[in-house]
């Protein structure tokens, strides 16, 4: 059997309620659907464990509309990446820092921090990355709304224009 | 002994690139290192959700100047499985070609910076001068030193001809001859060894543990080389080597790089003898069908990683680069403490920090646009440049090193 079909069959013997959320994407890569924040931990805390998943490249934050996702790309001694996701409410998007197990998460939580506005339990403390000194707070630049024309980097604000006038642009 | 904390840059003279190591010393002795970086934010990958796939291209190459080729590497082959396209055979081997030029030229690069970082800048002017004859052939190839553009969305832009070939062929002969030198001095120069051995430790497992990449975690005996364990454009068919070494300091993460510079000499050789024939390029879809891909590629510097999600048009959803630079900082460190104050440039350099070197150029046009001067010429004028404030660089006699065969 390959690896990756390894990778998928481990997981739905272990969660059978994932069936339908594994998905084998080709050689060495399998891609899992978005998890709520508890069956994250699990199904995350279960894979870096006995599911020989044992090293950390990088996790990527993406905006998806009312979520932001927050997804985590690991791999096991057979090479296989998997993208292993969770998802947060955009108004409220606090997960739990991975630096515990992957001492290198630390400077991808904190751009998610950064760029995402994304609250981070148990990030270590330290200096932000990698906004500079003096960003704006509430501004987080990889979210869609937030668009670059109207960010002033001389004065550092965020300018949106008022909803009324926004709205003329956009039926324009 | 009290303690005493010190920032080193992030202007600093022996580090080239904006970063900021806060050091805690006990005496000499490092006891905490904290780095800190992110003055180089340009916010790249927002700037490619509002650009298409090929306007992204350009901005992917110029996320790091000594390695563009293998960022646009893993961005076109992400687009390109995303459109389900496979780019045909010839334009594979010349993008393994190309990363080749680009890991030896890099190496080079490294090996100079480092041997400067120790006061050996004799060694540091033999390799510069080797990865010129690298550069040259790279500018020949794609028209600049760094930022070849070669690759672009389905293939590659430029052919290989059999003329270029043979001229590439010249060059790996010069370079290899030196490049014996090097792993001669690196196995045998007692001075080199002494001054690098055993500093910036990095045990096997802690490689593992902070998730080091390329030869930093290769030189702690990791055997992990993307070019082997997921392999990507001709990769599967030009025979490729991983270099350990055990060393597990400085002194390894140098042989590893000397003995890789051969490994690539090799694979371009190999890879020019057996170049297909074929079309440079497979047609690619304007709009990106909705998906999403993990690319990966291995930079000079180690696993370079990225990230596209498209949505269905014909810009990306996101964009998401991890280089290989940032994945091997978490190490820094590690390696700091406990070691002197007087190794911690060489520590630094040693896992090969993107250093921009990408204001030079072989081509200087007026501001008229019309005079157009070339190496020779420049050189010319930066002879008669120094005579007239009295330096006559054509008086030095300089002796002929022998080359060891």
């Amino acid at each position: 059997m390959q690896a990756e079909q390894k990778v998928v069959d481990m997981i739905l013997e272990r969660f059978p309620v994932l069936d339908g959320y594994v998905h084998l994407q080709r050689r060495q890569r399998v891609i899992m659907d978005p998890l709520v924040r508890r069956d994250f931990e699990k199904v995350f805390a279960f894979l870096t464990t006995e599911g020989g998943f044992n090293t950390f490249h990088l996790v990527i934050g993406v905006d998806d509309g009312e979520n932001l996702g927050f997804i985590y790309a690991i791999s096991n001694d057979d090479n296989v990446i998997l993208l292993v996701k969770q998802k947060a409410p955009k108004a409220k998007p606090v997960i739990k820092s991975v630096c515990s197990r992957f001492p290198n998460a630390l400077w991808h939580e904190r751009e998610l921090v950064d760029l995402f506005g994304a609250q981070v339990e148990e990030l270590p403390p330290g200096p932000s990355y990698p906004l500079p000194d003096g960003w704006p707070e509430g501004n987080y630049p990889l979210r869609k709304e937030w668009k670059v024309e109207y960010f002033d980097r001389n004065t550092m604000t965020y300018n949106p224009p008022a909803p009324e006038a926004a709205q003329k642009e956009d039926e324009q | 002994m009290s303690k005493i904390t010190i920032p080193i840059g992030p202007q600093h003279p022996s580090l080239k690139e904006p970063g900021c190591f806060t050091i805690t010393l006990e005496g000499e002795k490092v006891v905490n290192a904290v780095v800190g970086v992110g003055y180089n934010h340009r916010g790249l990958e927002k700037a490619c959700e509002a650009r298409t796939y090929i306007q992204d291209l350009y901005i992917i190459e110029r996320v790091c100047g000594i390695c563009s080729h293998t960022h646009s590497t893993a961005f076109c082959q992400a687009v390109e499985e995303l459109a389900g396209v496979e780019i045909p055979r010839r334009a594979a081997y010349i993008r393994v070609i190309m990363a080749e030029l680009e890991r030896m030229h890099s190496h080079l690069l490294w090996l100079g910076v480092a041997a400067h970082e120790i006061g050996f800048d004799t060694l540091f002017m033999y390799s510069w001068r080797d990865r010129e004859k690298v550069l040259d052939i790279l500018a020949e190839l794609g028209g600049n030193r760094v930022n070849y553009g070669i690759n672009t969305l389905g293939g590659v832009r430029r052919d290989l001809e059999p003329q270029m070939a043979d001229e590439i062929r010249a060059m790996l002969d010069i370079v290899e001859e030196q490049n014996k030198y090097y792993i001669q001095l690196a196995l045998s120069e007692t001075t080199l060894a002494a001054r690098l051995s055993g500093i910036g430790k990095l045990s096997h497992e802690d490689a593992l543990r902070l998730g080091a990449v390329g030869p930093v975690s290769r030189a702690s005996n990791v055997d992990t080389d993307i070019r082997v364990i997921d392999k990507y454009a001709a990769y599967d068919e030009v025979p490729v080597t991983a270099i350990t070494d055990d060393h597990c300091d400085v002194f390894g993460r140098a042989v590893v790089r000397v003995l890789e510079i051969m490994e690539s000499i090799k694979m371009i050789r190999w890879s020019l003898d057996n170049l297909p024939d074929g079309e440079l390029t497979a047609k690619m879809p304007r709009r990106i069908p909705e998906g999403e891909v993990f690319s990966r590629t291995e930079a000079p510097r180690g696993e370079d990683t990225h990230y596209v999600r498209a949505n269905g048009t014909d810009k990306p959803d996101r964009v998401r680069v991890r280089a290989a630079s940032e994945a091997n900082w978490h190490s820094v460190k590690h390696m700091l403490e406990g070691d002197y104050l007087a190794d911690v440039p060489i520590i630094i350099a040693a896992i090969d920090p993107c250093y921009s070197c990408t204001d030079r150029s072989i081509v200087l046009r007026s501001a008229a646009g019309e005079r157009v001067w070339d190496w020779a010429a420049l050189r010319r004028y930066g002879i008669e440049h120094y005579k007239k404030q009295g330096f006559d660089a054509s008086k030095i006699k300089i002796a002929e090193r022998k080359i060891i065969r």
